[in-house]
């Protein structure tokens, strides 16, 4: 199969839960879907065969400074076949961070869906550990390094975390 | 409610077994394992958050030290993506030059890896003998770009140097040393009746075991999956020199040996056919320094498997968001789940079956626990990196 | 009957125990350590390394972990080089006649050199350390596959001799051909049993450094630490003294003695360097399946033709 056919099986796999489907370059597909839909849409993908799970990108979109718009969390769920890369995209907002685990579908996704847990604060139920996988073990709770408005422990953050430690 | 008392064998964050700092709890029943975790982070560097407050220019750099290892891979990868951003290629002779590199890379690193999985299996021998061997590509290395590691081989828009006529003869004569060498490896790994004690029929994955954990490299191509960036998706001057996919049905820690010993002589064959056939031409194409707004995709075969960047432009100087997926990150689930009903004295081989490297899995955060508890800037990091160095 | 006698007192303090079997245990570890190194494309150590390492260890604060019986932590080291210091009295030590010498001593030096790994076994169950635990089992582990073959391998010219003594088999070997070439399989299972023994690779899965650490020694470091190796390198002295007495012809004078253990050593070092390190399990289906049945063919063969 060239990408040109991988592609359009893919987007019939797709098309139930896609609520807008991309081409931003010739070998890769963006289809987007609702948090909620996420995992079927894997599903679908993995009952065929359709490639491998190969990445989960977190993006975050900070809110306006006016405060006009909320902030969302992002994730792209990527998937390879030969040339082709297909990223699932679905958006939470910072309110309600959840996505469901794809870990019953996907057993090896848990590493990828715990760091986007650390880095972003999304909250993802049903994956198998929620131990600190990549951050310190006083990283302070609720502290998400990869969000655009982290830009550094402040002193008082880490004394409050040494304290909490000792 | 029955409690049951469990022995837990912790293997690092330090441990003789690693060369580098990771964590894993093993549950043994006697000597057979019954459960196993993982827990990273220890060489966490803040690199992805880094590359937000940095141009891209600077960003090369900082990627290329993401692994002490596989770096020029990264900046590859890292260049390749930008300048796809910016709509511009590399001139051939570039990507010529930035293959020859990547094979070369993969030479030394899968002979890294043949003696330190050897080395975990006691068998200091080959370890010894596979390392003195390295240095010849390791020399080769340093002649063309003046380092060891971190070879700074790319621009973003090209390469810094040239392949002259006594690179190519030294490279040429490493090459016929090295080839038959590892012909002679191959031979020990493939008949040591000791060594094969140890590999053969350890750490089995099936077929769609490998396909669903999502593995890739030469740990999936052991398992007969068929998967190579440098095939599926030929990128840079791969489409003027095809690779011959090695692949073999074992699974087992044996048939990782036998992938990566004869995807050498396919480094080799490689190696010799660019020399032939160095397109000729200039070395760098202009890229502005302003990269225009865009999302692309970067994907190349690290020594390691699949390497995965995920590059955002907002239109700046600095990139919006790099995302580094890692081949050794794909392939620790898998190691995960195969290590349950081994033997304690296979681990430290099953880890290393996959040639990790745990720098590569660990990014992020920028932290100094020191005299300011702070974040520090660049700045601040170079000034105390310059007294430092007064003071001795 | 040409081999010499010394002093009762210098035979215990200076020669051919005391002193002289330490310095012996040094150089001989020495001579290990550098040819494997050779034969690894290593430079290896400079000659008094392993001295420098003795007395470096003997230097250092030695920590008692938490948890651990003090006076088993302290006393096992010790009893583990005295026992292996003892049984030089019973063997002929650079071919001279043994310091002392009695009826059945062959079973009390097999005893003696098997207390060293007991000790060590015993030290790794002493700590609360994980590594340590899991060395001592494969110590024990071993201790109790190989020793049995061992044994059995020492027991064919006991026979062939008719003498649980040590100094008649000695004798015996002199005046007869060597008996690698009469008890072959015996020789070989003897040399590899040595091997065993000394937890040297590929037999050294109770130490496996990229397992568990230092196995059963992991807790000890400084004092107890250079007594446990110094152990070692006495018993490798002692071990290949016997093997050479037994199975090469005897020993009866230092040339001789020098020789037959230094010739043995080289074949040593090469067995080390060749293969990769057997799990425990291998280790122990190895010598209960091959090396005791061979050993026991060995011994029907000796009967049969007696």
């Amino acid at each position: 199969m060239d990408s040109e056919e991988l592609i359009q099986t893919a987007m019939e796999l797709l098309v139930p839960w896609a609520l807008k489907v991309n081409r931003p370059e010739g070998n890769r597909l963006d289809v987007f879907v609702e948090p909620h839909h996420l995992k079927e849409a894997v599903k679908a993908l993995v009952e065929t065969q359709w490639g491998y799970f190969s990445a989960l990108t977190g993006l975050d979109q900070p809110p306006a400074e006016d405060g006009a718009t909320e902030g969302h969390i992002e994730a792209l769920y990527h998937f390879c076949r030969g040339p082709v890369v297909l990223s699932i995209r679905t958006s939470v907002p910072y309110s309600n961070p959840v996505i469901e685990s794809i870990c019953d579908v996907i057993p090896s996704a848990t590493l990828y869906e715990r760091e986007l847990m650390e880095m972003f604060g999304v909250v993802m139920p049903g994956t198998p550990s929620t131990d600190r996988l990549l951050l310190a073990d006083d990283w302070p709770e609720g502290v998400y390094p990869l969000r655009k408005s982290f830009t550094g422990l402040g002193e008082q953050k880490l004394e409050e975390t040494d304290g909490n430690a000792a | 409610m029955e409690t049951q008392r469990k022995f837990i064998v912790p293997i690092g964050p330090q441990h003789p077994a690693l060369k580098e700092p990771g964590h894993f709890q093993f549950t043994v029943d006697g000597e057979i394992v019954t459960d196993a975790s993982v827990r990273l982070g220890y060489v966490h560097r803040g690199i992805e958050k880094g590359a937000e407050n940095r141009n891209w220019t600077q960003n090369l750099y900082l990627f290329e030290r993401i692994c002490g290892i596989c770096s020029h891979v990264h900046a590859t990868a890292l260049a390749i993506g930008v300048e796809r951003l910016a709509g511009v290629q590399a001139p051939p002779r570039a990507q010529a030059i930035r293959i020859l590199m990547a094979e070369l890379e993969r030479i030394h690193s899968h002979l890294l890896w043949l003696g330190v999985a050897a080395h975990e299996g006691g068998f200091d021998t080959l370890f010894m003998y596979s390392w003195r061997d390295r240095e010849i590509v390791m020399d080769l290395l340093e002649s063309l770009s003046g380092n060891r590691v971190n070879y700074s081989v790319n621009l973003i828009g090209g390469v810094k140097f040239d392949v002259e006529d006594k690179h190519r003869d030294a490279i040429l004569r490493g090459l016929d040393t090295l080839e038959e060498r590892t012909r002679h490896y191959l031979n020990v790994v493939t008949t040591d009746r000791t060594f094969l004690a140890r590999t053969r029929g350890v750490g089995t994955m099936s077929r769609n075991q490998a396909e669903l954990f999502g593995t890739v490299g030469p740990t999936a191509r052991a398992s007969g999956v068929a998967r190579d960036v440098r095939v599926d998706a030929p990128y840079e001057a791969y489409t003027l020199f095809p690779v011959n996919l090695v692949t073999d049905e074992g699974g087992d820690l044996m048939a990782r040996f036998v992938v990566r010993t004869k995807e050498l002589f396919e480094s080799y064959r490689l190696i010799r056919e660019i020399l032939d056939h160095l397109p000729s031409g200039e070395l760098t194409v202009r890229v502005p320094r302003k990269i225009p707004a865009g999302e692309t995709v970067s994907r190349v075969e690290a020594p390691r498997g699949e390497l995965f960047y995920f590059i955002k432009s907002n239109g700046g100087e600095k990139p919006e968001r790099i995302k580094v997926r890692t081949p050794s990150l794909c392939n620790w689930a898998s190691v995960m789940q195969v290590a349950v009903g081994h033997k304690l004295a296979d681990m430290p081989m099953i880890l290393s079956g996959i040639d990790p490297c745990f720098s590569c899995n660990d990014r992020m955060v920028l932290i100094n626990r020191g005299s300011s508890s702070q974040v520090w800037s660049w700045d601040e990091l170079r000034r105390y990196g310059i007294e430092y160095y007064k003071k001795l | 009957m040409n081999n010499l006698t010394v002093h009762p007192l210098i035979a215990l303090l200076l020669f051919p125990g005391g002193l002289f079997l330490l310095g012996g245990g040094l150089l001989y570890e020495w001579i290990d350590r550098k040819l494997v190194a050779r034969f690894q494309n290593r430079l290896g150590p400079r000659w008094f390394q392993p001295l420098a390492d003795l007395v470096k260890l003997l230097a250092k604060e030695e920590i008692t972990p938490q948890g651990v019986n003090r006076a088993l932590f302290f006393i096992l080291p010790v009893i583990a080089l005295a026992s292996a210091l003892t049984s030089a009295l019973y063997v002929p030590i650079a071919g001279f006649v043994p310091a002392s010498s009695f009826r059945g001593d062959l079973i009390v030096t097999l005893y003696l050199l098997s207390v060293l790994t007991l000790c060590l076994g015993l030290a790794g169950a002493n700590t609360m350390n994980r590594f340590a635990l899991i060395g001592a089992t494969r110590t024990l582990t071993q201790l109790f596959s190989y020793e049995a073959p061992f044994l059995l391998a020492l027991l064919g010219p006991a026979i062939v001799t008719k003498s649980w003594q040590i100094m008649t088999i000695n004798y015996y070997a002199q005046q007869h051909t060597w008996m690698a070439i009469t008890q072959p399989i015996g020789f070989v299972v003897a040399l590899v049993g040595l091997m065993g023994k000394l937890e040297l690779p590929p037999f050294d899965a109770p130490e496996a450094e990229t397992e568990i650490v230092a196995g059963a020694m992991t807790e000890y470091s400084g004092r107890g630490l250079a007594l446990f190796h110094l152990g070692k390198n006495v018993e490798l002295f002692i071990g290949l003294t016997m093997v050479a007495a037994f199975y090469l012809g005897g020993l009866a004078n230092p040339l001789e003695f020098l020789a037959k253990t230094l010739g043995l050593l080289v074949v040593l070092t090469v067995l080390q360097s060749l293969f990769a390190r057997l799990r425990i399990d291998q280790t122990v289906g190895l010598w209960w399946r091959a090396g005791a049945l061979l050993a026991l063919v060995q011994l029907v063969v000796v009967f049969l033709l007696r």
